[in-house]
Parts: structure tokens; sequence; C-alpha cells
């Protein structure tokens, strides 16, 4: 007899995946669980974040850098795979480091866990107005950004850390200011 | 600045669930699963960390045989009282 896992679309999380990591205590991840450990992921996350937004300036660097072609090419692609690894794989370990609780409906919390989410969201949206101001800084005062213009800077990288941080920063203020999850 | 925010201060309410919990047998889990929440919220309110809403402090004096008020208080409880 399997109940059915409910997802929840909205959140992006399912039922069996939250209640899951809710309940888990042996698994491979406790590591995460010090509060050191968090803050040091979130750490790598925010470097990561700056990482991909630099790829919009990958064209200036690159001049300003007086790479060979060949080199470019390497250069790129390490840095690339990194960022991958980095950003890919952090926004899933904090997603883990905080049991969901960032992202869970009310309905598969306690009330001070939805209290807890509800502080993080709230100091989040606070973090998001210096990101968002620090990109309109760099769009009026940095280097020329053309949008997906090959002659240009590409802005698409700083939409993409964006988005990533906008869908990590509840997860990083939760890993960041909790003592026990 | 995000480092330097800090926790909303609580009055705190004091409370006994663990020497209710502990004469009773009951572990943390336990009591979790008869209140209807996280282990750790019991962790939180044994710490008086956390302040519970009037339904969860009803849920766990009914858990503990015991009345709210004899379980919470706005001041610390006298010691062996």
């Amino acid at each position: 007899m399997s109940k059915k896992n409910k997802i929840y679309w909205f959140e992006g999380v399912t039922e069996k995946g939250v209640k899951a990591l809710l309940n888990d205590e042996d698994s491979k991840f406790r590591w995460l669980r010090p509060q050191q450990n968090r803050r040091v992921l979130v750490l790598l996350m925010a470097f990561g974040l700056v990482l991909v937004s630099l790829g919009s300036y990958w064209p200036t660097l690159k001049t300003n850098l007086n790479l060979s072609n060949g080199a470019s090419v390497v250069v790129y692609s390490v840095t690339a795979i990194f960022v991958i690894l980095v950003v890919l794989g952090g926004y899933s370990l904090l997603r883990i480091s905080v049991r969901s609780i960032a992202d869970a409906p009310d309905e598969l919390l306690d009330e001070r866990q939805i209290k807890v989410r509800n502080t993080s969201i709230r100091y989040a949206y606070y973090a998001m107005g210096y990101v968002v101001l620090a990109l309109l800084l760099l769009m009026f005062f940095g280097p020329d950004l053309k949008m997906f213009q090959p002659e240009g800077n590409d802005g698409s990288y700083l939409m993409i850390a964006t988005l990533f941080a906008y869908a990590s920063m509840p997860s990083m203020v939760m890993a960041w200011r909790e003592r026990d999850i | 600045m995000l480092l330097a925010m800090s926790r909303n201060p609580e009055e705190p309410v004091y409370n006994r669930i663990e020497e209710a919990r502990t004469v009773l047998g009951l572990s943390r889990q336990d009591l979790a699963d008869k209140a209807g929440v996280h282990y750790q919220t019991i962790g939180y309110l044994e710490r008086e960390e956390y302040s519970p809403s009037l339904v969860l402090a009803l849920r766990i004096a009914k858990s503990l045989n015991q009345e709210v008020s004899e379980l919470f208080s706005l001041t610390p409880f006298k010691k062996g009282k």
C-alpha cells in the first residue's frame, strides 16, 4: 500500500521528499547540519553566484587578460565547469542542509518551522534588494552589457546569477541564521 | 545588513516540559509525535528558546496529562515545586 506522493509545484518540493529530510538523522548529509558547515556552504554559494555573474564580462576580461584563443577556451571551460558544480551542487546541498524547510508548504511543517521559514523569506527579500541594487549599479556603471550579443558583454549570465540567487536566498538565509536545523 | 540582524526578542515562556516528560518516561520524539510537531521543536521549547502558541501549549499539556497552568508560566518556576 503506497501513499501517493503529493507534488507541490508552486514550492518545488514533494511531500515524501520534505518528510524524508525532516526525519533524516542518519544520512550521509549529516555533516551539513552544524551551523559552521552550513555557513561555509552559503559563502561557497555566494562565491559561485559572483563567478556566474562575472561570466557576463568574459569578453572584456578575455581582452584585458590578453589570453590567446586556446588559453581562453581552457580558462573559460574550467571556470564554467567549476561554477556549474558549485552553483548546482551548492543549491542542492543548501536545500538539504535546511531540510527543505525554506521551501516547504505550511501543511508539512510545525508552527516553529513555519515561523523560521517565514522569517528567512522576509530576510531573503531584504537581501535580494541588495542583489538587485548591485545589479542596477553594474548595468549603469559597468562595461556595456548587450543581451545575447556576441560582440558585447553578454548580460544573460547576470540574469542567471540573479535567478539562482532569488531561488536559493531563503535557504541561504536559513542555513546562515539557524543554530539547529 | 544581514550579518548584523538579530532575532526579535520575545517574552520568555517558562515551562516544565522536560520534567513532566521524564516522569512519564517519554523521549522527545515520543512527545513530538503526540503533540504533532518536530522533535527539535520540543528541544527548543524545553530550552525555552521558543514560545508555543496556545494551541500547541494545550496539545503538549494534554500529551503530558497536565494543565497548561501547571506546565507553562510567564515567571520562572521554583525548583522542586
